[in-house]
């Protein structure tokens, strides 16, 4: 290959990792945030996105524009932040903050009562947001993720998401309940 | 008008707190969901003037209820529809107002698991709230009617009736749990389902009352023998004194008589009910496949195609082996139960009671031990089909695993899986070998009973030893029909949930049907045209945006784009696979929802890159389209398909059943045929979709030839990636993330400098490279 092109490549692939030295984070008024990056850029609203929203949950996480409306105008990736620690406290705070909109979804405490009714299972349960009771299809819609990592992912009628984050971590009646339907 | 949302009482009330009059409010929406993650209650409403975002949560907040439930307090205990969190102790928790000429536009932006509203106000981003995927949809709608607005054009009755807002059950208020079905889960019950099932037995009327006579029969005879072999034989035939006393040839010879009475009244119960019973599953197949194939595409895009085959076929022979051994037997057995206990009580009654007190502890432990024994057949099959899953993703991947040289790590993961089933497995040996003994025992309890106080009894002269052994066996017979009962409850649940879904797939409504009076058009010149057409396959993400342009009769129109840009969107939308979300297409200056569907199907030929043939010969795969086609016009349309050289040299030639077992076809010679089947049908609109994408350069130039000759006289609409396949487009519109960004002439947009010609420098460069590399 040319040397042109390796370089090309390289340039392509490189990840431009943001620590609390290149990039500076502040809170917008309109609840997001706003990047000020050591070459001067200023981004007045950034997105965040986990690239490993399970496992690695603050590690990894990608700085981008936002998605335009304007056609032809793609958004990119301006960096990605390493891990969480990198930043202070109180910056680490604002992020997470915006991860955990993005990544909003109630985790399964306990299992209240899981009723089954022409194949639509009515569930009652205690989330960390409170007791939620919605309506799944059975079929596909309770899913375990991955092979042996208790986590199962549960998708009611409407396509709202809710998770169970280790199931075996749960009260033995949850699990009761939880069996009879998986 | 009409409005998105019905706002509650004690939210009009909250607004006119703040000085805003339902009668001012132009349109307003319902969300649920903070930005800092909390559950609450947000109305956003636009009125003459200004954007208005009440929040606040009700009474219980820490209680969130989605879509099948409703607040409690209704008639039955949570599930329910209509009303939303109950308005008892509503708070308010914040207000704010925005002058809407600040407000410069409203985006709904996708988050993993939700939704968010963001206004763009005086050049800033306002994350304004977030909302559940139950919400989605009408917000989805709101930014659209809020452009609307924002543009100065009124809202009409037709804005809101675009808007599908969720449906409930009429009767009892259930919300549908699925939109698209209306049926409701709860007003139909495993009854009514039952009985319509049973309506298809109607049809074999007489073949049904001989079964029930045979079954009564069956369960008179059964109820004979043990008083024949006991209280006759012993007490009539053998005891002295007795009314038949030495008869024993002549009772003998009964007895075999009604045996063998008996076996035949079985044997013809048993033809006439297979017979019966496969015809009445055959009727109800056929009318699911007819139903199916009735039903809309996006039906199909909701499911997987292949499962829900699978789970008719399954729920069909479920259904089948219920009427086949459940439901006879049923009434054999509850006729015997009933029969036994009634001459039992009859013959003794205080010996038959003691006889019935284990009874309820049969039927406790029966209870108790086979959902166990389900449960651990289920989790078996789960975990075998996900062995035969692994096995499966393996033997189709060898070519990566063995490339990889990742062979002992499969081996690793094939035994994890395979243990997983060992352990299962193991356990359900033990749960066998343990269960029915125990529950054997449970049963002779009642032998045990009758031996010890019969025996007791006959010691004593109060009973004859006849009835005792009558009673013995009757005992005996007794407990296979009371097991039977006790699992004839979940057999039914599991066949009535097998009719239900099967019931499903049949009243399942399409969404694309004829208008009420639709407009026959045989012959259609072709003129079509796409007037501000917006398009989604789901909520909030559009497909296409503002879509409008013209097609004369007889033309080519080009469409080019980047794979997603939404080319084949527009094909679906002009054969009405789908209908547009707003907007309108019209042939010949008739709204394509107003065309006959038939006559609109018929006017369209659509060579797309999914060539599908079926199981067939080639030249019934050319004809499909045109069944009554003759050789020579099949001949003619394979050569203009250059795909008649190929043919005639198969082995089979034209007779070359293609499909299962059948010869293979390059993806290339596919293509070819299905331009043939194009070629043959004759239609006045044509619809190539990437029709030449698996040729080669070269046979696409020798189609390419067909196909201009083809596409004379008709109108043509031609999608594809090679530039090159579009030179004689009459007309080219470029697509970019579902808007139109570009079109023209070729040379038009060449002279744009734009999209277009970005991309004809970049495929003619990679062509360039090509030529180096050779």
């Amino acid at each position: 290959m040319p040397d042109t092109v390796v370089k090309d490549i390289e340039q392509y692939t490189e990840i431009n990792y943001l620590t609390s030295e290149t990039a500076e984070f502040e809170r917008t008024d309109g609840g997001f945030l706003s990047l000020t990056t050591k070459d001067g850029r200023k981004y007045p609203r950034v997105d965040l996105y986990r690239a490993f929203p399970f496992t690695k949950p603050r590690e990894y996480i990608s700085v981008r524009e936002p998605e335009s409306k304007e056609i032809g105008v793609k958004a990119k990736e301006i960096g990605v932040i390493r891990c969480l620690d990198d930043f202070p406290e109180n910056i680490a705070k604002l992020i997470e903050e915006q991860l955990d909109r993005r990544y909003f979804s109630p985790m399964i405490i306990k299992i209240n009562n899981i009723k089954e009714e022409f194949g639509y299972y009515y569930w009652d349960v205690l989330t960390d947001v409170g007791t939620c009771r919605f309506t799944v299809r059975g079929g596909h819609n309770i899913v375990p993720i991955g092979e042996d990592s208790g986590r199962i992912l549960i998708i009611d009628v409407d396509g709202n998401r809710f998770e169970i984050k280790d199931y075996a971590s749960l009260d033995k009646k949850s699990v009761k309940k939880l069996e009879s339907v998986i | 008008m009409g409005q998105l949302e019905v706002i509650p009482d004690h939210i009009k009330a909250a607004l006119e707190y703040h000085e805003i009059y339902p009668s001012t409010i132009k349109l307003a929406v319902n969300a649920d969901l903070s930005v800092d993650g909390n559950y609450c209650d947000i109305w956003i409403a636009v009125t003459g003037t200004n954007l208005v975002i009440l929040t606040g949560a009700g009474g219980n907040d820490k209680l969130k209820l989605f879509s099948g439930f409703r607040e409690s307090g209704g008639k039955s205990k949570n599930k329910g529809g209509g009303s939303r969190q109950n308005d008892a102790g509503w708070k308010e928790t914040s207000f704010e107002e925005y002058p809407l000429e600040k407000v410069e536009s409203l985006t709904v932006d996708n988050l993993a698991s939700t939704g968010m509203l963001t206004a763009r106000i005086s050049g800033e981003d306002i994350a304004v709230c977030c909302f559940t995927n139950s919400h989605g949809r009408k917000v989805g709608s709101f930014v659209r009617l809020f452009e609307k607005i924002k543009q100065g054009q009124e809202l009409t009755k037709e804005d809101f009736d675009e808007v599908q807002s969720l449906e409930y059950c009429p009767k009892c208020g259930l919300l549908y749990p699925e939109q698209d079905r209306k049926v409701c889960p709860k007003c139909i019950d495993r009854k009514s389902v039952f009985l319509r099932v049973l309506s298809f037995v109607p049809r074999y009327k007489l073949q049904l009352s001989l079964i029930i006579l045979c079954m009564f029969l069956n369960a008179g005879f059964n109820l004979l023998f043990p008083y024949l072999s006991g209280t006759i034989l012993f007490d009539q035939v053998l005891t002295e004194g007795g009314k038949y006393y030495g008869q024993v040839g002549m009772t003998v010879l009964v007895i075999v008589v009604a045996r063998v009475a008996a076996q035949l009244v079985g044997i013809a119960y048993g033809r006439i009910n297979s017979g019966m019973t496969v015809k009445v599953i055959f009727d109800l197949k056929t009318e699911i496949f007819s139903a199916m194939q009735r039903l809309s595409l996006s039906f199909y895009n909701k499911r997987q195609t292949g499962s829900l085959m699978t789970r008719i076929n399954n729920d069909a022979e479920q259904l089948q082996s219920f009427f086949h051994d459940g439901l006879p037997y049923f009434i054999v057995n509850a006729v015997q139960i009933i029969g036994i206990a009634a001459v039992m009580f009859a013959m003794n009654w205080k010996l038959a009671l003691l006889v019935f007190i284990p009874t309820p502890l049969i039927i406790i432990s029966v209870k108790k031990l086979f959902p166990k024994l389900w449960k651990i057949y289920h989790r078996r099959y789960s975990k075998s089909s996900k062995l035969n899953a692994l096995i499966n993703d393996t033997l189709k991947g060898v070519r990566v695993v063995k490339a990889f040289g990742k062979e002992a790590l499969e081996v690793d993961r094939f035994s994890r899986t395979n243990a997983a089933l060992l352990n299962v497995d193991i356990g359900l040996g033990k749960l066998l070998s343990t269960m029915f003994p125990f529950l054997g025992y449970i049963m002779t309890i009642g032998s045990f009973i009758a031996w010890g106080f019969g025996g007791w009894e006959v010691v004593n002269g109060k009973i004859s030893f006849g009835v005792l052994i009558t009673f013995i066996n009757y005992i005996g017979m007794l407990y296979g029909p009371l097991d039977f009962m006790t699992r004839i409850v979940d057999w039914w649940s599991g066949c009535m949930n097998s009719a239900q879904r099967i019931f499903e797939v049949i009243d399942a409504v399409p969404d694309i049907t004829d208008a009420p009076n639709p407009v026959e058009m045989r012959d259609m010149k072709g003129n079509i045209s796409f007037r501000s057409v917006n398009f989604s396959y789901e909520p909030n993400k559009p497909v296409l945006h503002d879509i409008s342009f013209e097609i004369e009769a007889g033309k080519m129109l080009g469409i080019v784009g980047h794979s997603g840009a939404g080319k084949t969107t527009i094909a679906n939308l002009i054969n009405r696979l789908y209908d547009v979300d707003s907007g309108e297409i019209t042939i010949d200056g008739v709204n394509v929802k107003n065309i006959a569907l038939r006559d609109l199907r018929a006017n369209i030929g659509v060579v797309s890159q999914e060539t599908y043939l079926f199981m067939g010969t080639i030249a019934e795969n050319i004809a499909y389209a045109k069944p009554g086609a003759t050789m020579e016009e099949i001949f003619k349309a394979a050569k203009a398909a250059h795909a008649h050289d190929f043919i005639i040299k198969l082995p089979d030639g034209y007779d070359t059943v293609i499909g299962r077992g059948g010869r293979d076809l390059s993806g290339g010679e596919r293509q070819r045929i299905s331009i043939a089947r194009a070629i043959l049908y004759d239609p006045k609109i044509l619809i190539l979709d990437e029709a030449t994408s698996a040729m080669d350069t070269e046979t696409e130039g020798l189609i390419q030839d067909a196909l201009d000759k083809l596409v004379k006289g008709r109108t043509t609409i031609s999608i594809a990636h090679r530039l090159s396949t579009l030179r004689n487009a009459d007309k080219l519109i470029v697509l970019d993330g579902g808007k139109i960004v570009e079109s023209g002439t070729h040379s038009e947009l060449i002279g744009l400098k734009g999209t277009y010609y970005r991309l004809v420098q970049k495929q003619s460069e990679a062509l360039k490279m090509r030529g180096v590399g050779d």
